[in-house]
Order: structure tokens, then C-alpha cells, then sequence
């Protein structure tokens, strides 16, 4: 991020604030989950940290917004990536079953993502249907096939008696694999770094160099940004919409494998539920624009933790029922956003208030009413930068003109 | 009698003077032209004019009665109205019902009266010799007539006086003749209209009075009978005016462009030969096919049957395909078509030459600087850096970074298409003066464009289309204004 040290610490810091807000948002929810802590009568400590960093929200999560955050810069959307992971968790946990190499089941895992995130790509890239729509059907397919398939394939098979996929626990891999890639970590002192949030780090650096330093990533961000002249600058438009599912299919056998190391099984009746729209929550957090052709993919490493951190910060208020739990998700995602957009027009007026409150004559009154729009307009381009007109723009619509 | 007096007006952002104590005077039964390049402050004045924006400075009389600070409301009200640059109409609703937008003719609880709506817009369209359906879709209209419609709306408010902002970008000459008549009828009735163009015949064809403004200020006013166009280009242009483009012949080489009977849903069985190093014009009224032929060469055009060969070897398929046989476009309507809005001016110039040369997949941006620089300092492209926003350039420096994108990947081919579209006239020459150095230096440029004076600039030969054919391939030395016309109009009929 910005190491530069300017001369002016101000103002680095309020441009880290415009580029980079994600981070702040970050920062903030973690000093709210440390006074929540704090207030149970607990120490915060680094096993907090250690927790939000290895939860299912956000190596499971986070890695599938990182496909995610490609598939929104292109100006599509993935709503089949929570029932995607399922499926493919429910074929890795067959095939190391039936199999128990590990390579293998590695292999059948990214390959299976891979497999749906095409089926994805090629119907809206080729058969030209609105990504929503497309997805919305596979996210129905892959997660009733994977109901099917739980019942149809004998419990010697699936790994458990109880409609859900599990590693088998007596193939000579099993334990490698949950350690891999589930329970184990190294340890710094007190601090324990999961295996997992290293995995899930070293794939967001990864991505982030692909979209900032590649070929490929300049194409995608072009696409979103204006398909059609990207197309007369002699883009591939349709290979670039589809490999960006393709992409976010590999990133889903990455998820799938730590679903079913870290957790152990997949159920598809439960499990993944609602994931594609956390995965969305997460690349809103951040900062990347829904209309596409803006955003950072490092602003899914803090979009992913900012969300975990929020559950965790529910869990911790033991007054707060799970039943309660979405209702304060969804208020601190509106939140977030609203301070994103807001921000913007509130600094705007308090920069230029003074140039008018000494001038308080007729004229300079309706100046102040013009520089008030003038703010609004910017404001409207900053919500496209942090991702507001996301809310106000669905993706179905920016496909069908 | 002046029915629009502006005094002494001036406005500033944020402590810039985009208007500097300008004068502004309209007659009625007149039209009177408003000049100046694209930043001399037309569309400020203009804006003030709507009551889109507040002055700073300044009296604005309009018939009589002294408005300040007036809002958008107050001002159509009193009697003026707009016909923009950009279409505002909505392509969802049908003719009538744009006519009508806003201001919807309706019984009580707001339910329409359709039919009264129909007849009059029906009866507007036949005062005006407009020949648009009333009951169409506009999604279904052509181009032109979507520019006629944005008019008609304007007309249909019976305005005492009508703005028109470069209203003739999307129209063909004969819709431009309909255009000027109706104006004139305008002014006959006793109606003022303020015209905005940056085309000198239309202004000289059309306008009485004139004001030139140069960098927010006013530099000349007065009649139109008094002045020359080149005395208001040097008042448009100022000191910086004196790159003019001049037209040298070039020593050809061999045939590296060759289009055998390609025929497409817009144009049929062309043929036409290309040498290297030649410069060539495509030419016609709007919708002709001189635009599509030029995108069918650059394979963003779907062909039915002919065929295109580059150097000697036939190419088919996509833009990709082209561009590997060193194929470039320049495309007509820059926003939409070219600009890649959310990257910089670095990213949008290499984006060409990754597609061709994907391999390494990584950038190595001190390289792609090494490449961008001489391109930047060939094309006089001025921009702080190339990392700035491509929206913080004007059209003409956009314009070059399109070309340089292209330049980057060394095609050898350039199709322009209306290259000077939206540019301003300093800019214009600016890119006269680039076609001719590229020919000069052994690049193939065939161009698409509607203005002959640009034709007669730059071209070595003018092939003119009519209907999807061609009728004619003028000689240099034979292009003018009459005789293109003639055959773009089809008054000499070639086929028969």
C-alpha cells in the first residue's frame, strides 16, 4: 500500500482515505469487536485476531470474492459461487474418498470449479444471457445436484450416514489434509497464523498482480469500463467475460477444498448458504465499483475480513441472538456504504463553506447552492468509486440495453 | 428590435474566469452565430443563458424584461429553448410522446390525451415538412431523424427564441438543407435563433449576425456580410493558428489494401484499391455505407459476401484479425467507441498492443513509457502525465491518444473514421497535419468523412458513395465542392 511518506501527513492520509477507505472500515469494526470484548469482561488478545483471520468468512469467503471482484470489474455478476462450492467440496470429499491421493483430490477440486465457473462463462459470454440469470439458474442446478447426489451415493462413498459429504477419516491423506489446509498453523509467540489465511493471502497477492500488472488484468478492467471500445481496441470482449468465471470457478475449488478440510464435510441442505452474497458483501466492503471498471482486488483482503469481523462482533453480544444476527449484517453493510458515499459530499461542503460565509450577499447565497450541487455531483462520482451506485444499479440491467 | 441582450458577463470556477465581461446581442427575425473553440467559454454563456448556471457579473434582458439568477423554468418559460448537442430524447417512448415529454396534454387524474397529442404533433411535422411517423418508437429512427425529432421538440414550444448547439454533427447534407430551411422560416415569422457550429460554409450559409469568443472573452462581433471565414478562423484560433495543414503528393507504393465486390447490409459489390502511402477519402450523404465500409475493413462490420485482402493475403473474421495484419481504426463517435473512461492515458494507448502481443503477460511499465513518450511528443499529445485520467483530456488530445493506441502497435493501415468529430478547429489541424506526416512517412490512411474541405485538405483520392455503391473516385486535383456533392446526392447518376 502507500509507503510513500510525503511531506505533508495530512494529506497522505486523506488520499489513502479516497483509495484506499476499505482499510479505515477495517480498522474501525476491529476497534469495535476489541470494545465489545473488552466490555464482556474478556481481554482482547491476539487469538482474536488469529480467529478473524482463519474464519470461514474469510478464507472461504474471501477467496470466492476474489473471483467475485474480477467477475464485478468486468460489469457481471456470480450468484452461483455459495452452491458452486458445495457441489465441488461434495466432489473433492468423493474423489479423495474413492481415491485417497491427495494430488488427486486437489486436482478434481480446481477442476470442478473450473468446470462450473465455464458453464458459467460460456452461456453468458456465447449464449449471450444476462449473467444474473444465468447464475441465478446454476446456483438452483449445483446445489439440488449436490442434494441428489448426497442421497443417491451410498454413506461408504460420501464419507457420512447424515446427507452431508465428509473426508474419510481413515485414508492415510486425511490427516495431512485437515492440517493443511484446516486446523493447522504457525505459531509466532502467542500468535498463530492459520495455514489457511496464508493460502488465502498468497491467492490475493496473486490476483492482485494479475489485475494490476498483467495484460489480462488491464483487458477485464477495460471490458468493465467500456466493453464496446475495449472490443474496437481489439479485446477479445467475450473470451475476457468468460474467463473471468472460469477464474472465479478455480477460486470456488479453493474455497471447496477448505470447506471440507477445515470444516471436515459439506452438508447441501445448509452448508454455503447465502455465500454468493457475502462474497458480494465482501467485494462491496471493498470499495470496488458494481457498475464495474473500477476497484481494487486488494480491497477484498479488508472487504473479507471487515465482514468477518462484523459477525464476530454480533457473536461477542451475547444479547444478540442468532435469530437477530443478518438483521445487524445487513445494517453495518448499509452502513459502511452510506459512510463511503456520504463522506465524500460532507468533506466537499466543509471545504467550501468558508468561501462563502464571507460573502453573505444575494448573489453568493445561490453560489452556495450551486457549489452544494456542485458536491453532489462529486459525490456521485465518488459513489461509483467506493461502489454505491452498486446498490442503486443492478447488474441485469447495465447487461440488457 | 433585440429580443436578448446579455451585458457584461462574466463567471468564474473556483477562481478560474471561464467568462470575462462578454457581451452578447440577438435580433430578431436573425440568426445570429456564436463561434469559438471548444473551452472559449460558448457553452458557459450558454448554460447562464438557460439559467443552468448563476453569473457572477452581468445583465441578461430577454424581451424586454431583466432577469438575474432566473431559474430553468423561468427561462423556457419566458420564451427561449434548447436543442442540444447531445440527444436528449428517449429512444422507449415514440415520437409524439418525446414531443410532448413534460409537458403532457391531459384530462383530469393525469390520464392522456393521446389522440390530441398525435394530431398535433402530426400537424407540427407538417408545418415543418418533417417526414418522422408521430406513432414510432424512437429506438426505431435513424440518427438524423432523431436529431430532426430533439428539434422539433424545441420547435413544438414555440419558442420566440431557439439555441441550437451544433445541431448538424449527426445530420447528412440534405438533412442540413431541411434544417437551414426551417430555420429560415423561423426568422421569417419573427423568431431569433442562436447558432452554434464549427463549420464555416453553415455559418456563412445560414447566420446574419456573429460573436466570436476566444479563451472567455470576446474577440469579434458583427455582421456576417462584412467578414470572411478565414477572419473568423483567425479570431476562433488566435496566435496559435498557424499550423495549417498544407496538401503535398507523396510518391506511392504498392497495392496493400484491395476490396473485392464486398457487399454488406449497407453497401454492395465495392471494390477499391489502396496503395501504400495514399491517402484516401470516403465520402456521401449520412447513412450511404461510407461508414460501415470502412468498419467492414476493420472487421467490425459483418460482410455477406467479397472480399478484403491486406498485402496481398485475405483476411476475415474479427477486429483481432485485422489488427494483426496491421490494421487500425480510428472510430467515429469517440466517447462511446473509444474511450476506456475508468483507466489513464497510459493504460488506454497499450490496451491495442497487448491484444497483439500477449505474450509476456506482465507489464513492464518502464517499457511501455519508453514507447509511450516518442509516440506523445510525435502526436503533441498534452497531458501532465500519462498516468492522469483520459476524461481530464479535451476531445482533440483524445483524439491523439486513439491514434497513438494505434500507432503503439505499428499498423500500417489506419482507418479514420470522422476523425475530427467534436474537435475543435485548432485540433482539426493539428490532425490534418498528423494524416499527412503519417502518409509521408509510409502509412496507409483511408478516411471516412462528410466534410469536403477536410477531403480537399488531406486526400489524395475521394470515393464517393451513394446508396451502398460507389459513383465516384475523384483524382485529387478534381475534388471540390460542387462536383462531390453532385455525386454524393446522386445528381449526376453514374450507374444508369
Amino acid at each position: 500500500m502507500e509507503k510513500k511518506r510525503s511531506f505533508d501527513p495530512l494529506g497522505a492520509l486523506s488520499s489513502l482515505w479516497r483509495n484506499h477507505s476499505y482499510i479505515f472500515v477495517f480498522i474501525v469494526l476491529l476497534i469495535i469487536y476489541a470494545i465489545t470484548i473488552e466490555a464482556t469482561g474478556k481481554t482482547f488478545n491476539a487469538g482474536h485476531i488469529s480467529a478473524i483471520l482463519s474464519s470461514q468468512n474469510t478464507v472461504i469467503v474471501g477467496s470466492m470474492a476474489i473471483g467475485q471482484a474480477l467477475v464485478i470489474i468486468t460489469g457481471q455478476i456470480d450468484l452461483s459461487v455459495g452452491s458452486g462450492m458445495v457441489l465441488t467440496a461434495g466432489v473433492t470429499s468423493l474423489v479423495f474418498n474413492l481415491t485417497g491421493s491427495v494430488p488427486l483430490t486437489i486436482l478434481a477440486a480446481l477442476a470442478t470449479g473450473a468446470l462450473l465457473g465455464a458453464i458459467n462463462g460460456v452461456l453468458v459470454a456465447y449464449a449471450k444471457i444476462p449473467p444474473f440469470i444465468v447464475t441465478l439458474g446454476t446456483m438452483l442446478i449445483f446445489r439440488s445436484l449436490a442434494l441428489w447426489a448426497v442421497r443417491l451415493i451410498p454413506p461408504t462413498i460420501t464419507g457420512s450416514p447424515s446427507s452431508q459429504f465428509a473426508l474419510d477419516s481413515t485414508k492415510p491423506g486425511y490427516n495431512w489434509l485437515r492440517m493443511q489446509f484446516g486446523t493447522g498453523s504457525i505459531k509466532l509467540g502467542s500468535f498463530a497464523i492459520p495455514y489457511v489465511s496464508i493460502l488465502f493471502i498468497v491467492v490475493l497477492i496473486l490476483f492482485v498482480l494479475i489485475a494490476t500488472k498483467t495484460k489480462y488484468g488491464k483487458s477485464v478492467y477495460a471490458v468493465g469500463s467500456n466493453a464496446k471500445a475495449a472490443g474496437l481496441a481489439g479485446v477479445s470482449v467475450q473470451r475476457v467475460r468468460a474467463s473471468v468465471f472460469i477464474v472465479t470457478g478455480l477460486l470456488v475449488g479453493v474455497a471447496a477444498i477448505i470447506q471440507a478440510c477445515k470444516v471436515g464435510n459439506v452438508t447441501p441442505a445448509t452448508s454455503g448458504m447465502s455465500f454468493e452474497l457475502y462474497s458480494i458483501a465482501a467485494v462491496v466492503l471493498g470499495g470496488i465499483a458494481m457498475a464495474g471498471g473500477r476497484g481494487n482486488v486488494l480491497g477484498v483482503l479488508f472487504g473479507a475480513l471487515s465482514y468477518a469481523t462484523v459477525v464476530f462482533i454480533i457473536v461477542s453480544i451475547p444479547a444478540l441472538g442468532p435469530d437477530i444476527q443478518n438483521t445487524f449484517q445487513g445494517l453495518v453493510l448499509i452502513l459502511v456504504i452510506l459512510v463511503q458515499t456520504a463522506g465524500p459530499s460532507l468533506r466537499e461542503r466543509f471545504r467550501r463553506r468558508p468561501v462563502t460565509s464571507d460573502v453573505p450577499t444575494g448573489p453568493a447565497l445561490d453560489e452556495a447552492d450551486t457549489s452544494q450541487s456542485d458536491a453532489e455531483v462529486n459525490a456521485a462520482a465518488a459513489v461509483g468509486r467506493l461502489s454505491g451506485d452498486a446498490l442503486s444499479k443492478p447488474v441485469v440491467e447495465k447487461e440488457q440495453p | 428590435m433585440s429580443i436578448l441582450q446579455m451585458t457584461g458577463i462574466s463567471k468564474s470556477f473556483d477562481g478560474n474566469l471561464v467568462l470575462d465581461d462578454v457581451d452578447l446581442t440577438v435580433e430578431t427575425g436573425q440568426v445570429h452565430a456564436l463561434l469559438g473553440e471548444n473551452g472559449a467559454g460558448k457553452s458557459t454563456l450558454l448554460n447562464i443563458l438557460a439559467g443552468v448556471l448563476p453569473t457572477d457579473a452581468g445583465t441578461i434582458v430577454f424581451d424586454g424584461i431583466t432577469y438575474h439568477d432566473a431559474s430553468i423554468n423561468q427561462m423556457e418559460s419566458a420564451g427561449i429553448s434548447f436543442v442540444h448537442q447531445e440527444l436528449n430524447i428517449i429512444n422507449d417512448l415514440t415520437v409524439s410522446e418525446n414531443i410532448f415529454f413534460n409537458h403532457e396534454l391531459t384530462y383530469p387524474l393525469g390520464i392522456l390525451k393521446r389522440n390530441q397529442m398525435l394530431a398535433e404533433t402530426q400537424a407540427l411535422f407538417e408545418r415543418f415538412d418533417v417526414d418522422i411517423d408521430p406513432t414510432a418508437k424512437v429506438s426505431d429512427l435513424k440518427t438524423g431523424q432523431k436529431q430532426m425529432l430533439e428539434i422539433c421538440r424545441a420547435l413544438h414550444m414555440d419558442a420566440k427564441l431557439m439555441v441550437f448547439d451544433e445541431p448538424t454533427t449527426a445530420l447528412g447534407n440534405d438533412e442540413i438543407d431541411h434544417l437551414f430551411a426551417l430555420i429560415r422560416q423561423l426568422t421569417a415569422n419573427g423568431k431569433a435563433v442562436i447558432f452554434v457550429s464549427h463549420k464555416m460554409p453553415e455559418i456563412f450559409a445560414i447566420a446574419d449576425t456573429y460573436t466570436v469568443l476566444r479563451n472567455g472573452q470576446l474577440v469579434s462581433q458583427g455582421s456576417i456580410a462584412s467578414t470572411t471565414p478565414l477572419t473568423v478562423t483567425r479570431d476562433m484560433v488566435g496566435e496559435h493558428g498557424g499550423t495549417a495543414a498544407d496538401y503535398r503528393p507523396r510518391p506511392l507504393g504498392d497495392v496493400v489494401l484491395e476490396v473485392n465486390s464486398l457487399s454488406s447490409a449497407a453497401f454492395t459489390d465495392v471494390s477499391l484499391t489502396v496503395r501504400r502511402g495514399e491517402i484516401v477519402a470516403l465520402t456521401g450523404l449520412a447513412g450511404c455505407g461510407a461508414s460501415e465500409l470502412l468498419q467492414a475493413m476493420f472487421g467490425a462490420f459483418p460482410t455477406l459476401s467479397g472480399t478484403i485482402e491486406v498485402d496481398g493475403r485475405r483476411v476475415t473474421g474479427s477486429i483481432g484479425a485485422f489488427a494483426r495484419h496491421g490494421v487500425g481504426m480510428l472510430p467515429t463517435n469517440r466517447k462511446e467507441n473509444s474511450v476506456i473512461p475508468d483507466v489513464s492515458v497510459l493504460e488506454n494507448v497499450y490496451l491495442a498492443e497487448h491484444c497483439l502481443a500477449f505474450w509476456p503477460p506482465y507489464i513492464i511499465k518502464r517499457q511501455e513509457l519508453e514507447r509511450y513518450d516518442p509516440l506523445g511528443q510525435m502526436l503533441g499529445i498534452k497531458a501532465d502525465n500519462p498516468d492522469m485520467s483520459i476524461n481530464s483530456l479535451s476531445g482533440g488530445n483524445q483524439q491523439k491518444v486513439f491514434l497513438a493506441r494505434w500507432l503503439n502497435t505499428e499498423a500500417d493501415i489506419m482507418l479514420f473514421d470522422n476523425p475530427t468529430q467534436g474537435v475543435d478547429v485548432g485540433a482539426k489541424e493539428d490532425i490534418y497535419k498528423l494524416i499527412l506526416d503519417l502518409a509521408d512517412k509510409g502509412k496507409t490512411i483511408v478516411i471516412n468523412t462528410l466534410e469536403i474541405p477536410e477531403i480537399q485538405k488531406v486526400s489524395d483520392r475521394c470515393v464517393v458513395l451513394y446508396g451502398g455503391s460507389v459513383v465516384a473516385d475523384l483524382p485529387h486535383d478534381a475534388i471540390n465542392e460542387h462536383d462531390v456533392m453532385a455525386y454524393a446526392t446522386n445528381a449526376i447518376d453514374t450507374r444508369s
